[in-house]
């Protein structure tokens, strides 16, 4: 009787030293404890509502595994550059076309007369409105990385952010000039580019306008390569551009004032002509945290037509 | 019968001879191959870390045998660097009121306009991850915490393993000490 009871307490006691060993193991204990070093993030992404000067309208879903461009022609169908091809939709997001491409189509830009102008990594490739290839050539160099491209008239203008370069070629891709080196004497200090977003775009003149993203700064040159313009705003408000290269992306409403879209704190803005900030667009709560690559495009009502890669959509956004 | 008694306690002095022969060959095989492994040290994985400040407070070793370190091939050398500055500075100086990092670990000295170094001073360092958080947000992402071995005291279980909300903390081979993110990962600092 008394060996029976000693086995029913060390039974007893097996279970209670198994129970205290199971929540050792099963049961977490962790309570969510202060961080005392934090550095809120979140309170940068805030932005005050009076500065939004636009509203989200439409959204139109891409379905692609990637989407590194978009651009708009003359008649506001909107072309969509993916890593397998572009897609080509009228003004309310309808896919009207599908044109293939071979390789990744990082860049895209359309002529005035419905030529599309692609980059893939180093070449150039020319295609007519119908998607057959006009013409295509190569940027020279080891390095050489196409990150936008811009045509106005015949001239081609290519950013090449692997050679910190931009390259100048006629439309048969014959190379002119090179644009935005080291040139002390020029008044040119050079494009500092530290992870490939380097963007540039035509302006209302025909000027050519180019991101110097490691110095928050926007440079104007004309055809011949002189610099002629430049504006610069570095700061972690909303009235810079901070991080290492920012604004990644650019585009250009009709008066001339320039929307940005940066990365890091993910958000789209408008500056002035004189480079002074106007107004957000696009508040970095709109986007997924670590949102890169949002590329931009302006159709003619000065609709601002937002490329969301993580999200795989067209945003469109209209002045309130 | 009783041969058979015999044998059979004659097999099992065998068996149990044998059990323990081949016990300690098995023990003495697995020593040889860990020797020749070499040890385990704690490391963390950049690209699972959130910055959650632990490695600042639940180190055993004070302070903290994490650091920051700068990988120098990922920075763009930035004049606003968003590791050194905090949010909103009204200008890009040294002043300590600028700094986002609270014991000031970080030296930033020109190199060429626009280019800015910035080097960790180890002393200082606390592991806290601020500057790390900066950077990721804003930059390249090339301020990164490790367990500094020359610190570090290689506890069985790891505090700031046990503490780390993201399971970033692992053992890994001394051959391969540093596990840090980038062009050059794993290699010696």
């Amino acid at each position: 009787m008394k060996n029976k009871l000693i086995l029913w307490l060390l039974v007893i006691l097996l279970l209670v030293v198994v129970a205290f060993m199971a929540k050792d193991l099963f049961v977490s204990t962790d309570s969510p404890r202060e961080n005392i070093y934090e550095y809120d993030l979140k309170e940068l992404r805030k932005v005050d509502s009076s500065k939004i000067s636009h509203k989200e309208v439409k959204q139109i879903k891409i379905q692609a595994n990637e989407l590194h461009g978009i651009a708009v022609d003359s008649k506001d169908q909107i072309y969509v550059s993916t890593d397998e091809n572009i897609l080509v939709l009228d003004s309310e997001g309808k896919q009207i076309n599908s044109l293939k491409v071979r390789g990744e189509a990082r860049c895209l830009t359309v002529a005035e007369n419905g030529n599309i102008l692609v980059g893939l990594g180093n070449r150039v490739d020319i295609r007519k409105p119908d998607g057959s290839l006009r013409n295509s050539f190569v940027v020279a160099g080891e390095k050489a990385f196409i990150t936008s491209l811009t045509i106005d008239g015949d001239n081609v203008y290519v950013a090449d952010a692997g050679q910190k370069i931009v390259h100048h070629y006629n439309i048969d891709g014959e190379k002119i000039n090179e644009i935005g080196g080291k040139n002390p004497e020029a008044g040119i200090k050079g494009f500092v580019i530290p992870s490939p977003y380097f963007d540039l775009m035509i302006g209302r003149q025909g000027e050519l306008w180019v991101v110097n993203p490691g110095r928050h700064a926007f440079e104007a040159y004309n055809s011949r390569g002189e610099q002629i313009s430049s504006w610069e705003r570095t700061s972690m408000s909303l009235e810079g551009f901070s991080g290492c290269c920012n604004p990644s992306n650019v585009a250009m409403l009709s008066d001339g004032s320039f929307v940005t879209a940066e990365k890091g704190l993910e958000r789209v803005k408008i500056h002035l002509p004189s480079g002074d900030f106007k107004s957000v667009v696009a508040a970095p709560e709109l986007f997924e945290e670590g949102t890169v690559g949002i590329d931009l495009a302006v159709d003619s009502q000065d609709r601002i037509l937002v490329l969301d890669p993580v999200q795989k959509m067209i945003r469109i956004f209209e002045a309130k | 019968m009783e041969e058979n008694k015999k044998n059979r306690r004659d097999f099992l002095n065998t068996c149990f001879r044998f059990a323990a022969g081949a016990g300690i060959v098995g023990i003495a095989g697995v020593l040889a191959v860990k020797s020749q492994k070499g040890d385990f040290l704690w490391q963390l994985d950049p690209a699972k870390c959130t910055q959650c400040g632990r490695c600042a407070t639940s180190c055993v070793v004070t302070p903290s045998a994490v650091k920051c370190i700068h990988v120098y091939d990922m920075c763009g050398y930035c004049d606003l660097c968003g590791g050194y500055f905090r949010p909103n500075v009204k200008n890009l100086s040294t002043g300590a009121e600028n700094q986002l990092c609270p014991t000031g670990a970080i030296k930033r000295s020109y190199v060429e306009d626009p280019f800015f170094k910035y080097e960790i001073i180890d002393e200082l360092c606390i592991g806290c991850g601020k500057c790390v958080k900066g950077c990721g947000a804003f930059g390249n992402g090339s301020l990164q915490l490790q367990v500094s071995h020359d610190l570090c005291v290689n506890c069985n279980q790891c505090a700031i393993a046990r503490d780390c909300p993201s399971d970033a903390f692992s053992r890994v081979p001394i051959e391969q000490a540093y596990k840090f993110a980038g062009f050059k990962s794993n290699k010696k600092i």
